[in-house]
């Protein structure tokens, strides 16, 4: 218990870490204590510190929001399907989530972002229903893979979709492609603000769900007997991931892999207990997010890597690998 | 023994598999001529032939079945069969017909080596295009097999994996391409990029050409190897195979089929994950059928291509989301068939 709590304080100072690292870092770098000053005692005329303010706040706040989404929202699917590949990316939620919004991006149907959170949350459930119908027998060998598998294909599914909508309407394009690299740039604050609630109360539901999860991934007999509705525990968790997922892709963009390394490394550090497992991964996921987006800002110069593109590099790469350590079971 | 032999080649097959090879030949045959002459210009049918092979018969069908319609319709049958033939081979070394280069990294490595050459090079032909795919997709194969090699070989679950995992670094590395090209080049990018047959030319279809009379002989050459190795590498020793030379050429030959398909018609997919499980529906033949696969891919992918032409106008998307909508309920419908325990 003590030293989960040291752990959880130690991904907390991670984080602040990589929020002042994502506050100070870019085309211009401004040093810490300007970043302080535009905290504390913020002076409109001093050009770094309107940088901080308009510009990399905004950017930062939506990296945390995302990877804390993120990273729970994995958390909570591997648990729920028992399977280590669970991904809201990976299995296509994420892409449900960019589709619903393409179209809507197309028909002109929601052209403010407040329109466009709930239509990637109807996608985003869409494609959980169809993914959870699929992975949810996590018992038999070689699951896993299938389930990954089920997850390349429907997003595969989506994209053509997604492709054959895009080629169609040349401006949603020019949306769509900055969009889908995953950036933190692409929305205003103003905007994100409206996410905030809505994250916060997945988190803390996800928080609450996760001792009830807990008793279900010890086999359904012992949850009954321990009285949990396992159901109930089921849906309510999809919709929490859902949420999570929709929340994430709405402000970033689809971004793959966080949900699926962050709580593997979370486990490495915290054991098997969920109700740690979602914090540390929250904290864990901001943090991961902000620093690939640092790395994205500083590798390339002057242009930036959308941070979903350097997710997705790492993060494949760590699935690849996870693969080569993993024991074999046949398909 | 209800089998055929073909003297000179010395290729034995079942009666069932060579009367479906012939059947598959006939609706492809069907197939081409209602490519050639179903449109809105009014060719009679032996016009339509002619003009296909090169004699002149006059000035509208000259163009619009040699220059249009032949090309696209031949490049579509080119690159059918050799995405049926690279999934085949692929799923019969992996001894799983959920292996298909779509998805295990390879469509995706050639893709980024493609639309690097596009950026890269501002008039880019056709043949630096297929370099960069070839290329790219050697790559990522090699990065996958060095993932998923043990002392023991190659296991094909990780390999499976191992190529997820690379699919989604080479589709990471693209779309950043993507963002760095200007709108119009990126629009013709992503127009190449979902899978496309319009506008194909000879060209197209000469490197198709190429590239399939090249490898194809080389496959068939190692396809009793192939089926041989099915029944497990002891077996397959047992009976003169050189199953680490025969593995190889193999498995490299099914990577340069799917980059060349790739190179000419941009990554459609999952005409390499349907076509040799409907190949094997259909001679029911037991172990991998590397003609009927390919002729298959050819069918399905020359009748999405003229489904994708008969739709009407504002529903004209490339090829590759029709088959992506054929195939992708297929492969969710296999997954899910395999985790109710049934055979995967």
């Amino acid at each position: 218990m003590r030293q989960r709590a040291l752990i959880a304080i130690a991904a907390a100072a991670a984080l602040l870490i990589a929020i002042a690292l994502s506050l100070a870092i870019g085309a211009r770098t401004i040093d810490l204590a300007t970043v302080w000053d535009a905290i504390v005692s913020f002076d409109d005329t001093d050009p770094e510190q309107l940088i901080v303010r308009d510009l990399r706040a905004s950017r930062t706040l939506i990296g945390v929001l995302a990877g804390a989404a993120l990273g729970v929202a994995g958390a909570l699917m591997q648990a729920l399907t028992r399977n280590p590949f669970a991904d809201p990316g990976l299995l296509g939620i994420n892409a449900g989530a960019s589709l619903a919004v393409v179209i809507a991006l197309t028909t002109g149907f929601a052209t403010s972002f407040g329109a466009q959170v709930p239509i990637a949350f109807v996608g985003a459930g869409i494609a959980a229903v169809i993914v959870y119908a699929i992975g949810a027998r996590g018992a038999a060998a070689g699951a896993p893979v299938r389930l990954a598998l089920a997850g390349v294909a429907l997003t595969a599914l989506i994209q053509s979709v997604v492709y054959a909508v895009l080629l169609v309407d040349d401006a949603t394009l020019e949306q769509y492609r900055l969009w889908v690299a995953g950036s933190l740039t692409g929305r205003q604050a103003s905007d994100v603000m409206a996410l905030i609630p809505i994250v916060l109360i997945a988190l803390v539901a996800a928080l609450v769900a996760s001792r009830q999860l807990e008793a279900v991934a010890l086999g359904e007999d012992a949850a009954r007997a321990l009285g949990v509705r396992i159901g109930a525990i089921r849906t309510v968790v999809i919709l929490i991931v859902t949420l999570l997922a929709a929340a994430a892709t709405a402000a970033a963009g689809p971004i793959v892999f966080v949900g699926l390394a962050v709580p593997h490394l979370a486990r490495a550090l915290v054991g098997a207990s969920l109700p740690w497992l979602v914090v540390v991964s929250a904290l864990g996921g901001a943090a991961l997010v902000l620093v690939c987006d640092v790395v994205g800002r500083v590798v390339a110069p002057p242009s930036e890597i959308g941070v979903g593109i350097t997710t997705a590099l790492i993060g494949g790469l760590i699935f690849a690998l996870m693969a080569r350590r993993m024991k074999v079971v046949e398909l | 023994m209800r089998t055929l032999t073909i003297g000179p080649l010395g290729i034995t097959t079942h009666r069932r598999t060579f009367a479906a090879g012939l059947g598959l030949v006939a609706v492809l045959a069907g197939l081409l001529i209602f490519a050639l002459t179903a449109g809105k210009a009014d060719i009679t049918v032996l016009d339509s032939i002619k003009a296909a092979v090169g004699i002149s018969v006059g000035a509208p069908a000259d163009f619009i079945v040699g220059q249009v319609r032949a090309p696209r319709a031949l490049t579509a049958v080119l690159v059918g069969a050799m995405l049926g033939l690279s999934g085949a081979i692929l799923q019969s070394l992996t001894r799983n017909p959920l292996a298909s280069p779509d998805f295990i990294g390879i469509t995706m490595g050639a893709g980024t080596g493609a639309v690097l050459t596009l950026w890269l090079v501002t008039a880019t032909s056709l043949w630096i295009t297929a370099a960069g795919a070839v290329a790219g997709a050697l790559l990522t194969a090699g990065v996958i097999l060095a993932l998923s090699w043990r002392r023991a070989g190659v296991v094909p679950l990780r390999l499976i994996l191992a190529g997820i995992g690379m699919g989604f670094v080479a589709q990471a590395l693209t779309q950043y391409l993507l963002t760095r090209m200007d709108v119009h080049d990126a629009a013709n990018a992503l127009g190449w990029l979902v899978g496309t047959t319009t506008g194909r030319t000879w060209t197209h279809v000469t490197v198709a050409a190429v590239c399939l009379a090249v490898l194809g002989p080389l496959v068939l050459w190692h396809a009793r190897a192939l089926r041989t190795m099915e029944m497990g590498d002891d077996a397959a020793r047992a009976l003169g195979i050189h199953v680490g030379t025969s593995r190889g050429v193999l498995a490299i030959s099914s990577v340069l089929l799917a980059a060349a398909a790739v190179a000419v018609c941009g990554p459609i997919g999952f005409i390499a994950l349907v076509a040799p499980a409907l190949a094997l529906r259909v001679t029911r033949s037991a172990g991998a059928t590397l003609i009927p696969s390919a002729l298959m891919g050819a069918v399905l992918l020359l009748a999405a291509d003229q489904v994708s032409q008969q739709m009407p106008q504002a529903l004209q998307f490339p090829v590759g989301v029709f088959t992506a909508a054929i195939g992708a309920p297929y492969l969710l419908w296999l997954v899910w068939r395999a985790s109710r325990g049934g055979p995967a």
